[in-house]
């Protein structure tokens, strides 16, 4: 047993570090750490400085344009960036089409899409959600008929995250209701410029419209723009849940959160000493803090045994629950850590906010917003379900 | 990074597993000696041939799933204090680690104190005193050496709730050798700790795998019980809780010859981490289980009795919470 990382993987975070400090902008990082919404310039700012690092897609073979970091990179990379509240890389184009494209599209889809995920041509949003199929997402209804070289979409996707700013939207359509529901859907590739795409935003807990609304209404999508087989659309839509949770720990985050509560806690004045010194507030902070150091060690332990090879099972279900239990405790922590300073309205606009309070209005904000943590991506429900699924078989 | 057994540490495992399913009872002490096991526990400088955090983990936690109730960990501690104060204690004998004591939750020295070599006052919940070759004994600053039988030492046995045999210990004016500060067995103590925390850890994992296949197999209502979402969840959360404590055991395994301060943070965390966990298996697999899990005569009932001592044992979960909290180092 070894528990340090080897010398390269120090040298990776040496790198990772010293371009951190080179190429991102304090105002920048000030507003990540606010949580306050990027704008889209920022965003595509940010990836093209790491585009012109070749480190924009970590998770990408080498063939494809990308890094071809060992899970171990990536881990170093995303707790380093989320340190040093850097943006987080938008992750439709580079963490999840991009590997789906790699692994069941054609020759020509691979060779037009994927260097313009990295160039920064194309900004992709993810169709999978409906109003009728959340958790359940296999009774989507959203549908695309062949007509000829063509197929005509009609329906309505939903929580379609940052697609205000996107141009590409790839989607999960109903082309067949017959046999099992997984089996008549397909993965499609839609312009969003294409008439019949409406996109209205939906404004969160937070006063922010991060997510949207997208209806279709005869949509001609050209049949090239279909992903692998009609109808086995569900294998490669399963394909692209487990990248998108190779991340789903979020211990990066985690560690920048613990480390802004302290702080807070430090900075708040209560009974006349530091809130940090407060027996109960310490202890609360001292337990979420033990949390994730054990979380911490869980998802080194699950990046190396995949680095070995394993392939990924339950785990990444019981670190998307760990991680996002940790994140929201934490959360919570920092806006209590305020107490009657954090009542004001933490919305965008002109109506005005208390002085010197940016920090505090963040505070309600991230806790807020991060109530998604335990919802998307498959609510913590759903993965007690699938790691229960696998436990009772035994 | 690698958390794999090396090849050593995996023969010693097998070797384990074998010796565990073979021998029971009072056979199995001798058993475990004559393989070794007790040496393993000790560095070459006192005497072993390991001591490593890697090979007391793995050990415990064997002892833990086989549901060993043997004073394995206090003469592991005793022993290396021992030998660290240039007594070291003869092979294979039993050493009783005499900390608890009776009106105080874990604080030392409050029923005890030493004048010149001599210690009066009691001790109690010291397993294995029975058969103890030596016993070692803490008061408020320093460890002690003490022979059974000495002089003014009274002793009344009695069953620990982990399976054990304990004692109260008296002690009136009985001679005593000074090992040497506490603070100076703070390497033996964190083992004692990494030991304890193994343990449970074993215990958690037998715990659970029985509450598994429990819910696999009776049914209500026509169903396998695994199949009601009430059940089915609580179990998942389990699993994931399994999971922070085997964490937590790693970590202090592979901080164990640390700095002191770094390796105190990860023995707190671990010993709550733990804790919390061994609590929470003891409540949940009860409950998940119904009516069964409340009699003596089924498995579970001896695993829930030895994770409540896990967690009793050297400071629980919120005794050192409460010393993580304050940047407190794990002793004194």
């Amino acid at each position: 047993m070894d528990m340090r990382f080897t010398p390269g993987e120090q040298a990776f975070r040496d790198q990772v570090r010293a371009f951190l400090q080179a190429e991102l902008d304090a105002d920048l990082a000030r507003k990540v750490r606010l949580h306050q919404p990027l704008t889209k310039a920022e965003m595509e700012g940010w990836h093209a400085k790491l585009s012109a690092q070749g480190w924009l897609a970590g998770n990408w073979p080498r063939e494809f344009g990308g890094a071809g970091w060992t899970a171990i990179e990536r881990h170093i990379f995303e707790e380093e960036s989320a340190r040093a509240h850097a943006p987080r890389i938008v992750p439709f184009g580079i963490a999840m089409l991009g590997p789906v494209l790699q692994k069941f599209g054609s020759k020509e889809q691979q060779d037009h899409w994927l260097p313009r995920i990295l160039n920064g041509d194309d900004w992709w949003c993810q169709g999978y959600s409906e109003p009728g199929a959340g958790s359940d997402l296999a009774g989507l209804r959203c549908r695309a008929e062949r007509q000829g070289d063509h197929y005509v979409v009609n329906g309505q996707k939903t929580w379609t995250t940052l697609g205000q700013h996107a141009n590409m939207i790839f989607c999960l359509v109903r082309t067949s209701t017959e046999g099992k529901k997984q089996e008549g859907i397909s993965f499609l590739l839609i312009d969003m410029t294409t008439p019949g795409v409406t996109v209205r935003p939906i404004v969160l807990l937070d006063g922010t419209a991060e997510v949207n609304e997208v209806f279709f209404d005869d949509v001609k999508v050209p049949t090239e723009n279909l992903v692998g087989e009609e109808n086995q659309g569900w294998t490669y839509a399963k394909y692209l849940l487990t990248h998108e949770r190779t991340n789903i720990a979020g211990v990066g985050f985690a560690t920048a959160a613990l480390e802004n509560l302290k702080r807070v806690a430090q900075a708040q004045v209560h009974r006349g000493r530091p809130l940090a010194d407060d027996p109960l507030f310490a202890a609360e902070m001292a337990s979420v803090e033990i949390e994730l150091m054990a979380m911490s060690t869980t998802n080194l332990r699950m990046l190396s045994a995949a680095a070995q090879g394993q392939a990924p099972g339950i785990e990444s279900s019981m670190l998307k629950i760990k991680g996002t239990q940790i994140r929201q405790r934490l959360d919570a922590l920092t806006r209590r850590a305020y107490g009657g300073w954090a009542l004001a309205l933490p919305a965008t606009g002109n109506e005005g906010q208390p002085e010197g309070a940016d920090e505090v209005l963040s505070a309600s904000a991230t806790w807020l917003n991060n109530r998604k943590l335990s919802i998307y991506g498959g609510s913590n429900e759903i993965q007690r379900s699938i790691i229960a699924g696998a436990l009772a078989k035994g | 990074m690698d958390f794999q057994l090396s090849d050593d540490h995996r023969m010693l495992q097998d070797s384990l597993r074998g010796i565990l399913t073979r021998h029971s009872g009072g056979a199995l002490w001798p058993a475990l000696v004559e393989a070794g096991v007790p040496a393993a526990l000790l560095t070459e400088d006192e005497g072993g041939f390991d001591g490593s955090g890697a090979a007391v983990a793995l050990i415990f936690e064997e002892m833990g799933r086989a549901g060993v109730a043997l004073p394995l960990a206090g003469t592991m501690i005793g022993a290396a204090a021992m030998a660290q104060a240039g007594q070291p204690a003869e092979d294979g004998a039993i050493v009783a680690f005499a900390d608890a004591e009776p009106g105080t939750r874990y604080d030392r020295g409050v029923a005890i104190r030493a004048l010149g070599d001599r210690l009066t006052g009691r001790k109690t919940m010291v397993a294995g005193a029975e058969d103890a070759a030596a016993i070692v004994v803490t008061t408020a600053d320093a460890l002690w050496l003490v022979r059974p039988g000495a002089e003014g030492m009274s002793l009344r046995g009695y069953p620990l709730i982990d399976g054990q045999r304990g004692a109260d210990l008296g002690f009136d004016a009985t001679p005593a050798m000074r090992l040497g500060s506490l603070a100076d067995f703070d390497g033996p103590m964190a083992r004692g700790v990494l030991a304890h925390a193994a343990l449970a850890l074993g215990t958690i994992t037998a715990a659970v795998n029985l509450t598994l296949d429990y819910l696999r197999t009776r049914k209500q209502f026509g169903q396998p019980l695994v199949s009601f979402q009430a059940l089915a969840h609580r179990a998942a959360d389990l699993a994931v809780e399994v999971e922070q404590a085997r964490s937590a055991v790693i970590n202090l395994a592979g901080h164990l010859d640390d700095d002191a301060p770094l390796r105190d943070r990860h023995l707190q965390a671990c010993k709550v981490t733990v804790g919390r966990v061994a609590r929470i298996v003891a409540e949940e697999t009860v409950q998940m289980h119904g009516g069964i899990g409340m009699t003596e005569e089924y498995a579970l009932a001896a695993m829930v009795r030895r994770l409540l001592a896990a967690d009793a044992a050297m400071g629980d979960a919120d005794w050192h919470l409460e010393r993580f909290a304050r940047g407190e180092p794990a002793w004194a």
